[in-house]
């Protein structure tokens, strides 16, 4: 899914202050998957935990949190450097692009269901969601930009996932979602004058959400052990950690100002939330990526070079670009290949995957 | 389903799109059973639908679906796993830099 940001100048807005107003577009995507294997889901034998997760979300923990109180403190948006704007509202863009576009996928999964245990699930899910994106289009509302959901009377196409992608991928993407939130908000705890925008107070009890969804996801993974032990699949699971990691670190990098103002060491910032994921993800998955092993710092470091090279070579075009593209991205590649051959370490995956939320 | 021709059919929809405070989605959901499968392209008739803050907007509208060529449907099958990073809220931006 991608969000594009047009900027449109206030006439049809706001006629007397001429000011300049910056709307959004949305422009998810739209995905099937193999609901027939969907359905075939049987929850029976984890029935236990399941149960007890799905009466968590049934009673909404969250229900209330979401309200703007008078911890909101007010952002002074004209006056923040322009750098720093510029990265903290496409923090917020894609935070909410990726609320929306969970909202889609799980609401299309719960709606082309025919299995109880899974529709149930989707559809709490799609609604936790949909509320953070409400919370998030109302913080990017004060920044004067709006986002536009005309979307859908354009031409969709429909991208196909496999299950057990979209378990890997979303497991993987919660979880994280949820060690990158806990590790913000902490931080910010012991360094309240880096707080640049009052929505990171919102993040302890919200980012809870994020874990039980992949603590539903974990749930799900268990109920076929072929998922997480098959030779196959482990080399899925590593390609996915691998990968899910290391767009972090390159995403995370194209912030500065950002995570400056936040007082926040990109690389040590994200070595740590690596070190969560990690330690969260042992409740499921069989092995985990080395990253205090030399060899981690340093290929995310080639990485990170290498697609900016191939970034730059992109805006360049021509046919210098294409060939500065088409070396970089053998770059990236190789790069890419030197993560995933970082020998792994292995865990012994518990019986009963659950866990509680304890940083 | 051709293997290589698109079909299109058309498909009465229900569409909801709220934007709210308290949440913000967009939905389509065909009344007739249509059933949308990889590679299909879906377009819903009319004016963008636009719902202002605070409101959601229900309506009904025509959607023409395109039926993918069963070539399309392969390709879009062995493919599409290629795109599931961008479930992942941090890879949404192409850019590398801002």
């Amino acid at each position: 899914m991608n969000a594009h940001t047009e900027t449109r100048h206030g006439a049809a807005v706001n006629e007397t202050t001429q000011k300049a107003s910056e709307t959004t577009l949305l422009d998810p995507r739209f995905y099937t998957t193999d609901f027939d294997e969907l359905d075939r889901i049987d929850v029976t034998p984890i029935r236990e935990e399941w149960d007890k997760l799905i009466a968590e979300l049934r009673s909404d923990p969250n229900k209330t949190h979401f309200k703007k109180t008078a911890d909101w403190d007010p952002v002074d948006w004209e006056g923040m450097e322009p750098e720093l704007k510029k990265e903290l509202v496409d923090f917020l863009v894609s935070s909410l692009t990726a609320e929306f576009s969970g909202c889609v996928l799980y609401k299309e999964m719960k709606r082309r269901g025919n299995n109880p245990d899974i529709c149930e699930l989707f559809n709490y899910m799609a609604r936790d969601e949909a509320r953070h994106a409400g919370f998030i289009n109302d913080a990017l509302r004060e920044a004067d930009i709006g986002v536009n959901l005309g979307f859908l009377t354009k031409a969709k196409k429909y991208t196909y996932f496999r299950p057990k992608f979209i378990y890997y991928a979303t497991y993987l993407s919660e979880k994280i979602g949820y060690a990158r939130y806990i590790t913000i908000y902490r931080h910010l705890e012991k360094h309240p004058e880096h707080r640049i925008h009052p929505i990171f107070k919102w993040f302890e009890q919200w980012c809870n959400d994020e874990f039980r969804h992949g603590e539903a996801f974990a749930l799900l993974m268990k109920t076929d052990p072929k998922l997480t032990e098959s030779p196959i699949n482990k080399l899925w699971i590593r390609f996915f950690l691998v990968a899910v990691f290391s767009v972090m670190h390159v995403r995370d990098h194209a912030r500065p100002a950002f995570h400056n103002a936040l007082g926040i060491n990109v690389d040590e910032y994200d070595q740590e939330v690596f070190r969560k994921t990690s330690e969260i993800a042992r409740q499921v998955f069989p092995i985990e990526i080395d990253i205090d092993n030399p060899r981690w710092q340093r290929g995310l470091d080639r990485l990170r070079v290498a697609m900016g090279d191939m970034d730059r070579a992109k805006r360049q075009g021509g046919i210098g670009g294409a060939v500065a593209r088409f070396t970089a991205g053998a770059r990236s590649g190789l790069a890419f290949l030197s993560l995933y051959t970082i020998p792994v370490k292995k865990n012994v995956v518990p019986a009963n995957p659950r866990l509680e939320p304890a940083y | 389903m051709g293997l290589i021709t698109r079909e299109k059919e058309t498909a009465p929809c229900m569409v909801e799109v709220s934007h709210k405070f308290e949440s913000l989605h967009a939905h389509v959901k065909f009344l007739n059973g249509a059933v949308v499968n990889p590679g299909d392209e879906v377009l819903v008739h009319g004016a963008p639908v636009m719902a202002p803050y605070g409101e959601v907007v229900i309506e009904e509208r025509t959607a023409t679906i395109t039926r993918a060529s069963t070539v399309e449907r392969l390709w879009t099958k062995l493919t599409g796993d290629f795109e599931v990073m961008e479930l992942c809220e941090f890879s949404f931006s192409e850019e590398v830099t801002l």
